[in-house]
């Protein structure tokens, strides 16, 4: 499933010659990320981009729409950035040149994101299971790893 | 909690929540400047012009990995001021564990109780019940002259019980203990939970 979501963003970013075109979930998990933009950090990315859409979806239903699932455009002077919800869990996320034409951008992200509903709908599925974490010594490994992380420190 | 397997990454959110001007930005501001740039992503914050928290502040820590998998800490604050309440209600979505930063002055022991209120009926909301929330309470400032006894503040909130930290984040201390405990409490749910 992972390589079907693969194959939609890359052919999303193909298609509008996007900078960057992204996958999270509606809380700003980083679930795909397909960037030629070196300097962004698409973790980031995610995560602001969650922000907005819950932001405008609120905003949205205190002016009356009652499920609100738009898409949130931001033109810039030379990059712009069109954020679209999917099946309401998920955001598509494209970062394209400000020249693109936005209507283009639009399309095709629709498009995408309505190939994308079937898939994440059963991403979704699988996230509901439990997620096994690799040993039962993980805890320990990690709070090792944190420690050394935090305890090398200077000035503590 | 969120794996990514596609990644091999493992997502923890974590939400500072408190009243306004309790310290929940300092403490990332703290973790931000005393932890290698190799471990630690930009800080983040949405602020307004008078430098108080608008919507969230965010860092994310991310170590090596483990058992194949790389931890990777995504820390948030939410603005505290009352009128806010619509974006702390959108930041706790998703968290697997909540840091409850308290003012310990005198005069804001009746804030901290109203942000636990706040918080609680924001996580039932979210269909998260509280009571199960891994949760540790940071009472802060106590650099400061005036300030309540730890556990009368932990009484007030509701918080006996729940592991609590004295501390001072402009000064550092008990920052890094109470982002130790809160990542140890919620992995810790999370195994319980398999």
């Amino acid at each position: 499933m992972a390589d079907e979501i693969a194959q939609i963003l890359v052919h999303l970013r193909r298609a509008t010659e996007a900078e960057c075109v992204l996958l999270a979930d509606i809380s700003g998990q980083l679930i795909d990320a397909h960037s030629r933009m070196r300097e962004v950090d698409p973790v980031l990315v995610a995560t602001l981009a969650a922000g907005d859409v819950a932001a405008m979806a609120e905003l949205a239903r205190q002016v009356g729409e009652e499920s609100p699932r738009g898409a949130v455009l931001h033109e810039g002077a030379h990059k712009s950035i069109y954020l679209v919800n999917v099946a309401g869990s998920f955001i598509l996320i494209v970062v394209f040149q400000a020249e693109t034409p936005v209507g283009l951008v639009r399309l095709m992200a629709g498009r995408a994101a309505e190939r994308l509903q079937a898939l994440v709908a059963r991403y979704e599925e699988q996230l509901a299971w439990p997620q096994t974490l690799p040993t039962t010594n993980f805890r320990t490994a990690l709070m090792d790893e944190l420690e050394k992380a935090l305890g090398e420190l200077p000035g503590r | 909690m969120f794996i990514n397997w596609k990644l091999r990454e493992i997502n923890l959110k974590i939400v500072y929540y408190g009243p306004a001007l309790s310290g929940k930005t300092t403490n990332l501001q703290y973790i931000h400047a005393k932890t290698s740039p190799s471990i630690r992503g930009e800080l983040v914050s949405l602020k307004t012009r008078g430098d108080r928290t608008l919507y969230f502040d965010f860092l994310q820590l991310e170590l090596g990995q483990i058992a194949g998998l790389k931890p990777r800490f995504n820390l948030y604050t939410v603005p505290g001021q009352v009128y806010y309440v619509g974006s702390r209600k959108l930041v706790l979505q998703g968290a697997d564990g909540v840091v409850f930063v308290a003012d310990s002055q005198w005069d804001r022991l009746r804030a901290n109780v109203e942000a636990m209120r706040d918080m609680e009926e924001n996580l039932r909301a979210l269909g998260c019940d509280p009571r199960v929330m891994p949760l540790v309470l940071q009472c802060n400032k106590r650099d400061l002259p005036n300030v309540a006894p730890v556990t009368l503040i932990q009484q007030q909130v509701g918080c006996n019980g729940v592991p609590c930290f004295a501390s001072s984040a402009i000064q550092g201390i008990g920052v890094f203990d109470t982002l130790k405990a809160i990542i140890n409490l919620v992995v810790a749910r999370t195994q319980k939970q398999l």
